[in-house]
């Protein structure tokens, strides 16, 4: 029962860090409708960036770790302004800027393991090592900083989304974009602030990540692929959605391991996947299914 | 130089198979896949552990191979078509997934990460096929079925359904067409064929092991055929020889061994952004007028 | 109108967040006749349309197509059960001539059926030379017979708008439903469709079609369901509801 116990508290810990990154990508995916993989790339970036930060420029870790998710957080506006609107200009349809961002994702992953080697970068997470103990349960307080953090983070944009001017031209543009045109809504801001916004939500999973086994370039790519299994599961276009879709993959992941050897905990997440799709395809909380539909 | 120049053909024609099926997808039915390394690798394995358990010979391996590589693209295919194009992408990457899972971890199949060695060379009208010259001819011999096989399906009337929901499904739809049925069979077919490539390359490196059928695989031969071009019949065939081509040519410029790879990556990676900005529709495409769509109209 | 209705559209419902676009509506459509559904912009008349044809969801109601109920069917079912449409912005195939567009429409040909294509080869050819015919045929009602190896983005506007129809009536559906066939039309062009639409209902088929242009509906139409906001304000012969000074200040003061 304990271990139990200890699964299920661990799925909420790595659930939380997928829901992280299901509400940042999904947060974009839901406005733009960019199949943007080159999220990843933005995720591991900001691994890099607070490693940078701490230990080659030897700030306090709190610093690093905002200074990263400032980064990030342009980072992800630039290859909106600089890559997605450069080719909608020119008329690019769906599949080319899913192909531009998935180069986009191999040029940065692989440009970073030869600066950093592929090897994990680790850091001095210093007092976040500590140990503790919830009855049966022993989590650190690494784990306890990211659970907290995704609390906050999921609040702060549905605050953000229903009671900023910004924030309602977001959901406008998400459930109505030419009427939301209509109305006047710059889409290239509303674009930019989204990537903005969404690229911050995502960041600290990284640096979570890379606080907790080090900053390797090549996990951005599993972690993106895993939010949009997260966002589809959860339900395009819901904040409640997300963070279940994102915690509900953590716990099969963890507790799968309490039957099912540890190697096939990939297999199980999609193969529960698989199955909701063809279940209920909209999800647990959406709104829409993502298909051509007038 | 003559055995050297004899693997390139024959990976070439490897290649091009599975760049002309994943094509069929892509460029004819418009749907994004990221499995078809597991595909390809399911056709390997599957032709493998036929020859070594039971004694099949390659023909026998070839069918076997086609037709689990056409039931996993199915389990997949039909609940995810059923919703939408983007749900074929995230299924695809969750079976890329779960079928490597399955290769390293199935030890008792598979034998994991040690992989199959000894793999019998094929045996086509009771002629062995085990000199480089033979697996030449074998090769094309096969890259030239698959391209016929391509052809008649892209230039029939299923062609033209084909084409007609890869422009407007909408449209394709409101004339009786079932596009999530057509979708389904182009991706049993293409992972058919794509399987048939994995057979053709067990029985000819004669051992294979997980390394080869991973997520980055199945993101080069998307890329060899995004760069060749997703229009036109051919230009995956040119994708495959140009892109096999690469690797070789980059060894003249004595990059350490230690960044090789990731140099290659970065040369595609960059590669796939440039095209996308320069020449979307790759070599051979034809160059089109770009015109933005404008959305499905609203009530009136 | 002895004869029963082809299409039976009984307190047909559909909401847009909040909106209700669509309005306990009722109409019927008969055979060998015209019906317009006419009224001002965003009266919901493309809305009923896509609910017709199963391209949206409708929140209740029922459509019979001559009794069996339509709703809830998938868009291509509801197509080979009968009932065919265009779009308003046509939709056409871009890269794709306008033979192969009516050839689309000529249902199940051997070709279409991947296993068929591979292992009777013979019946797809017969099939095609059938499928090639006919849709020649159906050109040339429209006169695109000469346009036929082009390119259907190298047509004129018009033409497209033809095209638009030619391939659905190469289908078997016997209700055409045309979304503003006349829109974007210079009266040359006005004076050719109006017999050719007139020309369908002589070919056997019911049309049921959405007009925006009042001077056009007693051209166009036998019969008129005149919708406001969602809802049915009157139905009957063109000449009854234009004339009708209560619907004209509705129509233009809106």
């Amino acid at each position: 029962m304990d271990l139990v116990l200890q699964l299920f508290a661990t799925g909420v810990v790595v659930g939380s860090l997928y829901a992280l990154c299901t509400l940042g990508w999904g947060l974009i995916y839901g406005t733009t409708l960019h199949f943007h993989v080159a999220h990843g790339a933005v995720f591991t970036l900001a691994a890099y960036y607070a490693y940078v930060g701490q230990k080659v420029v030897g700030l306090p870790l709190p610093v690093a770790a905002v200074a990263a998710v400032i980064l990030a957080a342009a980072s992800g506006l630039l290859i909106d302004r600089l890559l997605y609107q450069p080719l909608e200009r020119r008329g690019a349809v769906r599949t080319t800027l899913f192909i531009a961002s998935l180069g986009t994702l191999i040029l940065v992953e692989n440009t970073l393991a030869i600066v950093f080697t592929p090897d994990p970068l680790r850091m001095d997470i210093g007092i976040l090592q500590t140990s503790i103990r919830l009855g049966p349960v022993f989590l650190t307080a690494l784990h306890l900083l990211t659970v907290a953090l995704v609390i906050v983070a999921a609040a702060a944009l549905m605050l953000f989304l229903r009671h900023t001017r910004s924030g309602q031209a977001i959901r406008a543009v998400a459930s109505a974009p030419e009427m939301a045109r209509t109305v006047g809504v710059d889409l290239r801001r509303i674009h930019l602030l989204t990537y903005a916004i969404g690229s911050a939500i995502s960041a600290p999973a990284g640096i979570l990540v890379a606080m907790d086994v080090g900053a390797e370039p090549y996990r951005g790519t599993t972690f993106v692929l895993l939010a949009s299994v997260g966002v589809i599961m959860g339900g395009i276009g819901s904040i409640p959605g997300a963070l279940l879709g994102g915690l509900f993959l953590g716990l099969i992941e963890n507790l799968g391991v309490w039957k099912i050897p540890s190697e096939w905990q990939s297999a199980l997440s999609f193969g529960v996947f698989l199955l909701f799709i063809l279940v209920r395809p909209r999800g647990f909380f959406g709104r829409r299914v993502a298909s051509a539909e007038l | 130089m003559a055995a050297y120049l004899a693997h390139y053909l024959v990976m070439a024609a490897i290649y091009t198979i599975l760049a002309l099926s994943l094509n069929l997808l892509i460029g004819y039915a418009g749907i994004f896949s990221l499995a078809h390394a597991a595909i390809y690798g399911i056709g390997a394995y599957a032709s493998a552990l036929v020859a070594l358990r039971f004694g099949f010979g390659f023909w026998g391996g070839l069918v076997i191979a086609a037709l689990v590589g056409a039931l996993a693209a199915a389990l997949v295919a039909i609940p995810s078509l059923r919703a939408a194009g983007d749900y074929y992408l995230v299924a695809s990457f969750g079976l890329q997934v779960v079928i490597l899972t399955v290769f390293m971890n199935w030890t008792e199949l598979t034998n994991g990460h040690a992989g199959l060695p000894a793999i019998p060379r094929p045996v086509v009208f009771g002629w062995v096929v085990d000199t480089p010259f033979k697996y030449v001819a074998l090769a094309l011999a096969l890259a030239a079925l698959t391209y016929l096989v391509c052809q008649r399906l892209t230039s029939s009337p299923f062609g033209r359904v084909l084409q007609a929901v890869r422009d407007d499904e909408i449209a394709a739809a409101a004339m009786g067409k079932d596009v999530v049925r057509v979708k389904i069979v182009v991706a049993v077919l293409s992972s058919a064929l794509g399987a048939v490539a994995g057979s053709l390359y067990a029985h000819y490196i004669t051992y294979i092991n997980p390394s080869s059928f991973t997520l980055h695989e199945s993101i080069f031969i998307a890329t060899l055929v995004i760069l060749g071009g997703t229009e036109r019949l051919a230009g995956p065939l040119v994708g495959a020889f140009l892109l096999l081509a690469i690797p070789e040519a980059l060894k003249f410029l004595a990059i350490p061994d230690a960044v090789a790879a990731p140099v290659r990556q970065i040369l595609y990676g960059g590669l796939l952004v440039l095209f996308m900005f320069v020449r979307p529709e790759g070599i051979l495409g034809r160059r089109r007028v770009r015109s933005t769509r404008a959305a499905a109209g609203a009530a009136s | 109108m002895t004869a029963p209705p082809v299409l039976a559209v009984e307190r047909l419902r559909k909401t847009f967040g909040g909106i209700q676009a669509v309005d306990d509506c009722s109409f019927d459509v008969w055979p060998g006749v015209i019906t317009g559904l006419i009224g001002p912009n965003g009266a919901g008349k493309t809305t009923i349309f896509n609910l017709v044809s199963g391209f949206l969801r409708a929140d209740g109601g029922s459509v019979r197509l001559r009794g069996r109920e339509l709703l809830g069917r998938a868009p291509h079912e509801i197509e080979r059960r009968g009932v065919a449409r265009t779009f308003q912005q046509l939709r056409l195939w871009n890269k794709m001539t306008v033979l192969d567009h009516v050839r689309l429409g000529c249902q199940s040909t051997a070709g279409e059926n991947v296993v068929t294509l591979f292992l009777h080869p013979h019946r797809v050819r017969v099939d095609e030379r059938r499928a090639r015919a006919r849709a020649l045929e159906v050109l040339d009602f429209f006169g695109l017979a000469d346009r036929a190896d082009e390119l259907a983005e190298d047509l004129a506007y018009p033409e497209q708008k033809l095209l638009s129809m030619a391939r659905i009536l190469a289908t078997d559906a016997d209700v055409l439903l045309l979304d503003e066939p006349t829109s974007g039309l210079d009266t040359e062009w006005l004076q050719r469709i109006v017999p050719i639409v007139r020309g369908l209902v002589t070919r056997g088929k019911t049309v049921l079609l959405i007009e925006h242009n009042i001077a056009l509906v007693s051209e166009l139409s036998d019969q008129v369901v005149f919708l406001h906001q969602g809802r049915v304000l009157a139905r009957g012969r063109p000449e009854q509801i234009t004339k009708d000074p209560a619907l004209t200040e509705i129509y233009f003061g809106v």
